[in-house]
């Protein structure tokens, strides 16, 4: 199998070092960038499959790199950030992040997310039973990785598509928050609701005509979400 | 008629002067007669009389004569010439000169009176016109007063601008000497500001007055001002810092807004006064005038220094934010590095183990040096930093921490010159060398290798001026302020060059400010950058 590329982009050299030495060790391909400039450069130069972004770099930060590479790649982005907040958090996914993990981690975290990155971005192993999926305008090719809404492509993240997926597959069944969490992104991840809520609302923006009142996914308050073939009427 | 007219005659008829006092008795007038013009200016020097009747031909001056004298003293009496036949010409001539009639002898009784009525009611008049126009005027001043004191105080929000101008409107416009304000501060009145009193009797004005009892007391709880005309006699011990210092009468007008009363506006005279309605209504007006412009104030001091604190408050969070970020960064290459030497699934070579343990070791010290750096901007900030003043030269500071700034400067060029002639400096040996290292450490980080860096000092206007130069990459005009702000990063580290704390220019600063002196930097982009501080000689 293809070694995995991983592009690091933090200021501290130490920081750098110590992210190369763990994932070289664990198989993967480093590539480093010591601030948002370069990292801008790197990933239009190789082939990155994942970026560990840091968020406090001078010039432009990592918030501003996430936006950029945004407007044009799906590349799945873990961003590291030594701020602890929560609005910080929350800003980062939704502006299309992937992750978010805060300064000091341990180094199995790291490792989990990481996976789970690369989870998203397509196991060939985990094809779903259907190859397609099709609703009211809402057309999903499982293999191909494809998403239509009445004729119109659109563009997905990995996490996106991971969780549309495992919605579209479970149609009319209600998935916990729990249950979506571990499924979607991994045990480790059952406590982060607003993971849910940001993605929730990133696939809404990206998939309904009217992102307020969703056609394609419905909100069951307190206990999930669902993809409802069924009248949706019937669902409040 | 309310009090009785007042009637002189002047004629050197005796019994001529019998019957008109009988007949205008019996009308109830008060009658004085003179048989001379002598005696009646002596009498007209002494009293008032609302009218008089002379005789124009008389023994000492001639009756035209007396009438301008009379004019002059009283010139709202009524004068009525009597003529003979012959000297009617004269009577013309004295309407002239402000008679108000003249009658011919033999007198008809009748037309007498109605003269005199008619006279008198012209007088009242006149006199009713008078009045109201002192009234008028009155008012209009008091307008005018009251209007100024309000133009005056709402000049400003500054409370203590405020109560100045109003005192000096006040004054200029009452002419009033001594006035003086004290505002409620809880159950005290304090003082505030005054108008008038000399330097020292200023100095020995309570800075606090009870208001528990007494006329202070009285004062916060009525609308009205409260006046002690007599000091000397006066039983309210309260007010003995007046009377100790020669003032003879008091009054207080309480500063009075929305019903509550939140100050007041003391006035001593060096004698004993009665302040009139008038003047006491005008004081009540000024009174409340300055009220509503320090209760303005007080609100707006209030509110400013919410927002102050808000400020600071938010400067604060900031902080805390930052010394959050600073602290996570080292931690987290401590952790991860240990972290990775526990993870069961890598066993890592000899080598990679040893880079680890060097990672660990040295993020401890940039902790350390982190948690030192705010511990001594903290007491820079809380001005709790001890500096150990002594005089030094300054070649001596230098060559302490000599070892220090060569083991730092090893790949540059470390050029020190100072002139003999540098006079002594007072300071802190220990904290000025910090600030030199500090300084050397910057520039060696933004300096290529093999480069200059030089220590100069200059004497120059009772300063020592101490620079320390590099040939690096300079700091642009618009960050020369911002570099000395807490936690600013400056970019364009060389290569290898390990990140401070960002705190290091920072403490520089304080360090040189409380020791009275002022750091800055000159520089163009890539020309290198002189950092300069200068050191008070006294």
């Amino acid at each position: 199998m293809d070694k995995k590329n991983i592009l690091i982009v933090d200021d501290d050299p130490a920081i750098l070092r110590l992210l190369s030495t763990n994932l070289k060790a664990r198989g993967y391909e480093i590539f480093t960038a010591n601030n948002g400039e370069e990292s801008l450069e790197a990933i239009q130069k190789d082939f990155i499959d994942l970026m560990i972004l840091d968020l406090m770099m001078p010039k432009i930060d990592g918030v501003e790199v996430c936006r950029r590479v945004r407007e044009w790649s799906d590349v799945p982005i873990i961003i590291l950030s030594a701020r602890g907040d929560e609005n910080d958090k929350v800003k980062c996914l939704e502006l299309g992040a992937d992750d978010y993990l805060t300064k000091p981690f341990g180094i199995a975290e790291l490792m989990a997310r990481v996976k789970t990155a690369f989870r998203h971005r397509g196991d060939p192993t985990v094809t779903p039973a259907q190859a397609t999926f099709s609703y009211e305008g809402l057309e999903i090719n499982f293999a191909k990785r494809r998403v239509t809404v009445n004729s119109r492509e659109v563009t997905l993240t990995p996490t996106e598509f991971a969780l549309l997926q495992h919605l579209a597959v479970n149609s009319d069944k209600v998935l916990t928050h729990n249950m979506l969490l571990q499924s979607v992104w991994g045990n480790e991840y059952s406590s982060e609701k607003e993971y849910l809520r940001v993605f929730v609302g990133r696939l809404r923006r990206k998939l309904e005509p009217d992102p307020k009142n969703p056609k394609y996914i419905q909100t069951i308050p307190g206990v999930g979400y669902q993809i409802s073939t069924s009248s949706p009427a019937n669902v409040q | 008629m309310k009090t009785k007219d007042n009637i002189l005659v002047v004629d050197d008829d005796l019994d001529f002067l019998g019957v008109i006092r009988r007949i205008l008795e019996k009308k109830g007038f008060k009658v004085t007669t003179v048989p001379s013009a002598e005696e009646a200016l002596a009498l007209l020097k002494e009293n008032f009389f609302n009218a008089a009747i002379l005789d124009i031909s008389l023994p000492d001056i001639e009756g035209t004569e007396l009438l301008s004298r009379m004019i002059e003293l009283h010139p709202e009496i009524i004068a009525i010439m009597l003529t003979g036949h012959s000297s009617v010409k004269n009577a013309v001539q004295s309407l002239n000169r402000g008679a108000f009639s003249y009658l011919e002898k033999p007198l008809d009784p009748e037309n007498l009176i109605s003269i005199i009525n008619r006279g008198l009611e012209k007088q009242q008049l006149v006199f009713e016109n008078r009045k109201l126009i002192s009234e008028l005027e009155r008012h209009n001043r008091t307008a005018n007063t009251l209007l100024s004191v309000s133009q005056a105080v709402a000049q400003s929000l500054d409370l203590q601008k405020i109560i100045d101008a109003a005192l000096e409107k006040v004054a200029e416009c009452t002419g009033l000497e001594a006035i003086f304000i004290y505002l409620r501060d809880k159950d005290k009145l304090k003082f505030k500001g005054y108008h008038g009193l000399s330097t020292r009797t200023a100095a020995n004005m309570p800075r606090e007055l009870e208001t528990a009892s007494g006329v202070f007391s009285n004062l916060l709880e009525q609308s009205g001002p409260i006046i002690i005309k007599d000091l000397l006699r006066a039983s309210e011990s309260e007010l003995s810092f007046l009377k100790n210092v020669g003032y003879r009468s008091f009054a207080g007008v309480p500063l009075t807004i929305l019903g509550e009363n939140i100050g007041v506006l003391g006035i001593a005279t060096d004698f004993t006064q009665s302040l009139s309605p008038n003047n006491l209504e005008l004081l009540t007006g000024i009174g409340r005038e300055i009220a509503i412009a320090v209760r303005n104030a007080q609100l707006y001091e209030d509110a400013s220094s919410a927002r102050a604190l808000r400020e600071l408050d938010a400067l604060r969070s900031e902080f805390l934010a930052n010394v959050s970020h600073e602290l996570r960064t080292p931690l987290s290459v401590i952790k991860g590095s240990a972290n990775s030497l526990l993870q069961p699934d890598v066993i890592f070579d000899e080598q990679t183990r040893r880079e680890f343990l060097v990672s660990i070791d040295r993020d401890a010290d940039t902790l350390t040096r982190l948690v030192d750096d705010l511990l001594m901007l903290s007491r820079l900030e809380a001005k709790a930093l001890e500096v150990k003043k002594k005089q030094h030269k300054i070649s001596n500071v230098i060559s302490n921490v000599k070892d220090h700034l060569d083991k730092l400067t090893i790949k540059h060029h470390l050029k020190i010159s100072i002139p003999n002639d540098i006079p002594l400096v007072y300071i802190d040996e220990v904290r000025i060398g910090e600030v030199l290292t500090n300084l050397v450490e910057n520039a060696v980080k933004f300096s290529d290798d093999n480069t200059n860096i030089s220590i100069q000092a200059v004497y120059k206007n009772k300063e020592v001026i101490i620079s320390v130069i590099d040939e690096g990459i300079g700091v642009p005009l618009e960050l020369q302020k911002k570099i000395f702000e807490r936690f600013f990063q400056g970019e364009g580290r060389k290569a290898g060059r390990r990140k401070g704390t960002g705190l290091g220019l920072a403490i520089c600063r304080g360090i040189v400010e409380a020791h009275g002196g002022k750091i800055w930097v000159e520089s163009k982009s890539d020309h290198g950058a002189k950092f300069i501080f200068s050191l008070p000689v006294n």
